[in-house]
C-alpha cells in the first residue's frame, strides 16, 4: 500500500469510526438479520471509499452516512429482499438472538422478560416494513422523529401517523397474544 | 416523548420496545469494524480506479439502456423513444406498485434518479412531493426498483422518471389515468 492510499485509509477510518456503531445498528434494523445487515454495512462503507473527499466536507457525517445507508437499501431492496427469500434459514431469524439472551433477573423474571420480548419480536414481523423501521428507529433506538426523517425523507407528520399506527397494531397483537408488557 | 403525552397503554408497549432494543441490539464479531474497513478501501480503490477507464454512460450504454414498466405482470413497454407512452390505470387512493426494470450494460455507480409527479400523483411514504431524487447504483443487467404510487385525485398525468450519471441522462415517461 502505497502512502497515499495509507493516509486515505487513515482519513476514512478516522471519519467513519465514531459512527460505525450507529451505522451497524441502522444495517441490522433495516436488514432485519446479522447476515444481510453485515452485507449492507460493508457494501455502504465501499460505496463512501471513493467519496472520501465529499465525505471529510460534510458538516454532520453521522446523519449524512446515515441517510446514504437508508438510501442504498431501498435502492437495493428487491436485492436485500430477494436474499431474505432465498437465503434465510431458521437460524438466522430475528427471534434466534431473543432466545440467546444473557439473563440477569431471577429465572421466572428472565422467563418472563424473554416471552414477552420474542412476543414482541413476532408481532413486529407482522408489521409493514415502513411501519416497524419507524417504531424500531424511534421506540427501540431513540431516534427522533426529526432525524428519521433527515433519514428517510419521509415527512414528520406521516411519519407520526406510522408511529402511532405500528403502536396500535403491535398494542392489538400483543393483547390477542396474552402478552402482559412489563412496564 | 414526553411521559405526559403518552397513554399509560403506550408507556408499557414503549418500555417492551426499549427493552427489545437492548435485548437484540447487534453485535458485530470482534474485528469485524476493522475487515469492513479493510475490504471497503481495497475495493473503494478499485472502483476508482475503474472510473477513468470506464467508457462512458453514452452510447453503447445508454443504448442498452430501456424502461419497462411492470404492472401486476411483467411485459415490456416501449421506451420515450417510441411514439406510444406507455400507460397504467390506477384507482384513486389505492396503491399500487410499478416496478421500472433498467437493463444496463454494465455496473454504473453514482447515478441519481429523479421522479416528477404530477398533481395529486404521489409516491407512498413521500406525501405531497412531486419531485423526488435519490443517488442510485445499477448493476449489470436488470436492475428492478419498485414504485408505489398513490393517485389523490381523479386527474392523473405524467410521470417522469429521469436517470442521471456522469453529464447523461435518459428520461422515460409513463401516463397514468385515474379512475
Amino acid at each position: 500500500m502505497g502512502n497515499l492510499d495509507h493516509n486515505q485509509r487513515a482519513s476514512f477510518e478516522t471519519l467513519l469510526k465514531p459512527h460505525l456503531d450507529r451505522l451497524y445498528r441502522l444495517s441490522f434494523r433495516l436488514a432485519g438479520n446479522q447476515h444481510e445487515a453485515e452485507d449492507l454495512f460493508q457494501d455502504v462503507l465501499t460505496k463512501m471509499f471513493p467519496r472520501l473527499d465529499e465525505l471529510i466536507d460534510i458538516e454532520a457525517p453521522g446523519a449524512w452516512l446515515c441517510r446514504v445507508m437508508y438510501n442504498h437499501f431501498i435502492d437495493n431492496r428487491r436485492r436485500y429482499a430477494r436474499q431474505r427469500l432465498v437465503a434465510v434459514t431458521e437460524d438466522q431469524l430475528p427471534g434466534k438472538s431473543v432466545e440467546e439472551l444473557p439473563g440477569d433477573l431471577d429465572p421466572v423474571a428472565d422467563a418472563e422478560r424473554l416471552d414477552n420480548i420474542m412476543q414482541l419480536d413476532s408481532a413486529l414481523a407482522a408489521l409493514s416494513d415502513e411501519h416497524r423501521l419507524v417504531v424500531l428507529l424511534h421506540d427501540s433506538e431513540g431516534y427522533k422523529l426529526q432525524e428519521i426523517q433527515d433519514i428517510t425523507g419521509t415527512p414528520v407528520g406521516t411519519l407520526k401517523s406510522r408511529l402511532h399506527r405500528a403502536r396500535a397494531r403491535l398494542r392489538e397483537i400483543l393483547v390477542a397474544n396474552g402478552t402482559k408488557p412489563t412496564g | 416523548m414526553d411521559r405526559k403525552d403518552i397513554t399509560d397503554q403506550d408507556y408499557e408497549l414503549l418500555e417492551l420496545l426499549r427493552d427489545y432494543g437492548d435485548a437484540t441490539g447487534p453485535r458485530p464479531a470482534a474485528g469485524f469494524y476493522d475487515r469492513a474497513i479493510a475490504r471497503a478501501v481495497q475495493e473503494g480503490s478499485k472502483r476508482q480506479r475503474n472510473r477513468w477507464v470506464m467508457t462512458g454512460f453514452g452510447g453503447a450504454v445508454a443504448a442498452a439502456m430501456a424502461l419497462w414498466i411492470v404492472s401486476g405482470v411483467f411485459f415490456t413497454t416501449p421506451t420515450i423513444d417510441d411514439p406510444v407512452i406507455p400507460s397504467v390505470t390506477m384507482a384513486l387512493e389505492q396503491p399500487q406498485t410499478l416496478n421500472l426494470v433498467f437493463a444496463s450494460a454494465e455496473a454504473l455507480e453514482g447515478a441519481t434518479m429523479t421522479v416528477v409527479l404530477p398533481e395529486g400523483i404521489e409516491i407512498d411514504g413521500f406525501v405531497g412531493q412531486r419531485e423526488i431524487t435519490w443517488m442510485t447504483s445499477l448493476n449489470e443487467g436488470r436492475n428492478i426498483l419498485p414504485l408505489t404510487l398513490i393517485a389523490t385525485s381523479p386527474v392523473g398525468g405524467e410521470v417522469l422518471a429521469t436517470l442521471r450519471h456522469e453529464g447523461d441522462d435518459k428520461t422515460f415517461r409513463l401516463q397514468v389515468t385515474v379512475i
